[in-house]
């Protein structure tokens, strides 16, 4: 065990028991866990991927992709385009690894899942109060300063074309009130120490593999160690947190299939490179600025930009584009985002270790993409890019106007490098048993004791960044169980 | 609404067509107000000339010239501007949308205009009013997506190329140094309409009007007058060269709903309005769009499948810009607009 004794990966035991077993230490995990351990619940978390200190690895870069993303951060939904994701495998998850941007989810969305899906007593205003308190507790907040170069040029084309646009706060502190110095407010230094504090404790390099349901109870969880073992579990609730790719396979694994990973939202996101006359690149951040004139279809944002990922966002026309990754340091990676109309699929297939993920574009969803790439492309040129390089086959670079008619012209989203990082909607909460995965709190329907409590459970994709609405919901729900649960607590 | 300037001749190109006809009335009924002290109107022939005539009041104290001439012919164009000594403005509504062969379309709507706007730099013009139209940006990408003042080219087959050949021209005479805006009518109506909208009010009258799927498709569409309002005022307008607008009504329709109101304008003008039982499945229009672009690219225009494969379509814009900056509102709305268009139709003896 580390210096916090409750959070060690060289288990030597096979047989482990605890009162609640909480499977990913992510956006949902992390907060369940804590909350449960202060209310007195004997809780173990266990989490496949290391604990990873802040600091040890470059923020953006391709160690940490090595370290903390699944696969190494080559994961693909397939598809005509097939859509590249990225989940976070390591303590903490996807929040130790993501652009830490904090968006609540509108209100019409809430709204939405609430009439849609037939989500219980989810009242706009009350999980606006529990949002509150989650940003206390990992410091949401405004840069002390201003943006970064990338971030301040995403605000001026928008500025100039009449465009809203905003900065999105981030769970950061900035110890010494430098912007560029911001320190990531993770579940490793908020939510996992509070819940080791209250006696959690958590084992990483631990996959569960299977939990063993027998008439809709839960008992154990069969799982293999970092040494390779298998070992076992034995619990008396389990809270299934392991992100909306990890915890339908679990649970599929384990026997449960109806609604489950049958509906994975996401938002799919399309790139350019925009190459400007001054050096601009931050190698190590992302921009803080985002474009929401034609939100939710619509959202345009930076992304990571050191040399590696602008020749990734170069690849696809690299005979033509080669040449201006010589002047990485005068480039910047931007990003246009949609709510798609389209959905995925989460197949856990014997044999192997990850599920096969499918996801299909509708076609509004490639028009979207179409005239978001070319919106985008308008923007930066209005930014002042000396040239733009749109991330698909046979793009032109776009330097004025009339090259955007060509971009549309020739864009397909076939041809496209689609991406996400927002995954959801694979057990969607709700008391409409046609559509939905878990009961209104999380309980996965048909079962008496197994809980899903991450982003698999939003009915759809929230049309922002998600980790909020993750977390909202997840505290909602630990709130609700342990009510449920120990009632004087 | 803008100041409108001091007085000076306002040249007009294309007088004679739908737009240049109203525009022309209205000039001719408030030349003073508008500060207009000549009006010279260029118009194609003889013919043209006595529709445009059959246009205006009879008791104008107009000051009018009427050229005939060509805006693909240079030597016209310099004659139309040798005509004003001095400063003057120019609404170039010239253009063409229904050609007999697709390089009409770019001979008319691309370099007619670079011609005009370089002669209209070098003569001196005070302000250029150009008129485009949501050609050069394609259709929304979906029913809810609403263009925005400023957005990027995404012409729609060879009319939208045309027209953003135009636009381009416009912008590249802005940049040396011309007084130049643009006006981007979308689907207009109203008096002085030619011979195919009165088939859509046929259509709609004999229920036997094209709607694709649900018709949920939106459409942006103007009154003639409240058009030839947006032009004026982009004309008065004091702000940077080089901007554009949108004048349309304040929101976008269903076509379902476009369908309804002129089936109830007709109805409340004294027609027998059959119900519109036309519903076509999206493919078709699919099909005519394809059908249409093969057939432009073999250098051939058939309007019926041109029209046909645009119906299906979403082309909604967004008029806040021209609100804020032109104080545009649009007066009339589309069931009044539509009633006053069946009562010019009828004032015409044309039948419905």
């Amino acid at each position: 065990m580390n210096s916090m004794q409750q959070i060690w990966d060289d288990a030597n035991e096979s047989k482990m028991s605890c009162e609640v077993l909480i499977i990913g230490s992510g956006a949902g995990g992390s907060p369940t866990a804590a909350l449960l351990a202060e209310a007195g619940f004997d809780v173990l978390v266990v989490e496949e991927g290391r604990w990873v200190e802040q600091g040890t690895v470059a923020p953006f870069s391709l160690d940490q992709m090595e370290q903390q993303y699944r696969g190494g951060g080559v994961t693909v939904a397939l598809g005509l385009p097939s859509i590249a994701y990225t989940e976070g495998r390591c303590a903490g998850g996807g929040t130790e690894v993501n652009s830490g941007l904090y968006r609540r989810p509108p209100t019409e969305v809430v709204e939405r899942w609430r009439d849609r899906w037939d989500v219980r007593d989810l009242d706009p205003d009350e999980l606006m109060k529990t949002a509150t308190e989650v940003e206390t507790d990992i410091h949401v907040t405004h840069l002390p300063g201003p943006a970064s170069v990338p971030s301040q040029l995403l605000r001026q084309g928008a500025d100039a074309l009449g465009w809203k646009h905003d900065e999105s706060p981030r769970w950061m502190t900035y110890p010494d009130g430098n912007p560029r110095h911001g320190q990531r407010q993770s579940m490793t230094r908020t939510y996992l120490p509070r819940a080791a504090k209250a006696g959690a404790r958590i084992l990483t390099q631990c996959r569960v593999n299977k939990i063993n349901i027998s008439h809709g109870k839960a008992t154990y969880a069969d799982i293999s160690l970092a040494n390779g073992q298998a070992g076992r579990i034995s619990f008396k609730f389990v809270f299934v947190c392991g992100g909306a790719i990890q915890t339908p396979a679990i649970l599929q694994r384990s026997g449960l299939r109806k609604n489950i990973g049958q509906t994975l939202a996401v938002h799919p996101t399309v790139k350019l490179s925009a190459r400007f006359a001054d050096a601009i690149n931050v190698p190590d951040d992302v921009p803080v600025h985002q474009v929401k004139e034609f939100a939710p279809d619509l959202s345009f944002g930076g992304s990571a930009s050191h040399a590696g990922l602008i020749a990734l966002s170069l690849l696809d026309q690299w005979s033509d584009f080669k040449g201006a990754i010589e002047d990485w340091r005068n480039m910047a990676v931007y990003y246009a985002a949609i709510t798609s109309e389209g959905r995925g699929r989460v197949m856990s297939v014997p044999g192997l270790v990850d599920p096969v993920v499918t996801y299909r574009l509708t076609a509004r969803d490639r028009e979207l993409l179409r005239s978001g790439l070319s919106r985008l492309s308008l923007l930066m040129l209005e930014a002042g890019a000396t040239e733009v390089y749109p991330a698909f086959r046979g793009a032109p670079i776009v330097r004025g106007r009339k090259d955007l008619a060509t971009l549309q012209k020739r864009f397909s989203a076939n041809k496209a490098s689609v991406m996400t990082v927002h995954l959801c909607s694979t057990v969607p909460l709700g008391e409409n048993r046609d559509l939905c995965g878990a009961g209104s709190y999380g309980l996965v329907h048909e079962t008496k004791n197994v809980y899903v409590n991450d982003a698999s459970l939003l009915p759809d994709a929230p049309g922002v960044n998600p980790q909020a609405s993750v977390m909202a919901i997840a505290v909602r729900n630990a709130r609700h169980f342990i009510a449920q649960e120990k009632p004087h607590a | 609404m803008p100041n409108n300037p001091t007085h000076l001749p306002l040249i007009i190109t294309g007088a004679a067509g739908w737009l240049g006809r109203a525009l022309s009335s209205h000039v001719a009924h408030n030349a003073d107000g508008l500060g207009v002290s000549q009006l010279i109107a260029l118009v194609r022939d003889s013919e043209e000339q006595a529709l445009l005539q059959s246009s205006l009041p009879k008791d104008n104290n107009l000051d009018l010239r009427i050229l005939i001439g060509d805006v693909t012919n240079t030597p016209d164009i310099d004659r139309l501007f040798a005509s004003s000594s001095g400063a003057f403005d120019l609404v170039h509504t010239a253009g063409i949308i229904h050609p007999k062969k697709i390089a009409d379309l770019f001979a008319v709507n691309e370099t007619a205009t670079k011609n005009v706007m370089q002669r209209a730099l070098h003569r001196g013009a005070r302000r250029v009013v150009h008129i485009s139209s949501n050609s050069p940006f394609g259709n929304n990408p979906h029913t809810q997506d609403t263009f925005r003042a400023d957005e990027p080219f995404n012409p729609y087959l060879a009319y939208g190329a045309s027209k953003m050949g135009g636009e381009i021209a416009v912008q590249e005479s802005v940049s040396q140094g011309l007084n130049a805006v643009i006006v981007r009518p979308p689907w207009f109506y109203g008096p002085f309409q030619p011979a195919r909208q009165t088939t859509f009010f046929s259509m709609v009258k004999s229920g036997k009007f094209p709607v694709f799927g649900d018709g949920a498709q939106r459409r942006s569409m103007v009154f003639i007058d409240n058009l030839v309002d947006g032009v004026c005022r982009a004309r008065a307008w004091e702000g940077e060269p080089g901007r554009g607008w949108w004048i349309a009504d304040t929101q976008a329709y269903r076509v379902s709903e476009i369908v309804e109101t002129v089936g109830r304008a007709l109805t409340d003008e004294g027609h027998t309005v059959k119900k519109n039982r036309l519903r076509l499945p999206h493919l078709l229009g699919q099909v005519a769009e394809t059908a249409d672009g093969f057939i432009q690219r073999t250098g051939r225009y058939v309007q019926q499948v041109h029209v046909l494969g645009e119906m299906n379509k979403t082309i909604a814009c967004d008029i806040s810009s021209a609100t804020h900056d032109l104080g545009y509102v649009p007066a009339v709305s589309l069931y009044e607009g539509m009633r006053r268009s069946i009562r010019w139709c009828a004032q015409q003896g044309i039948e419905l």
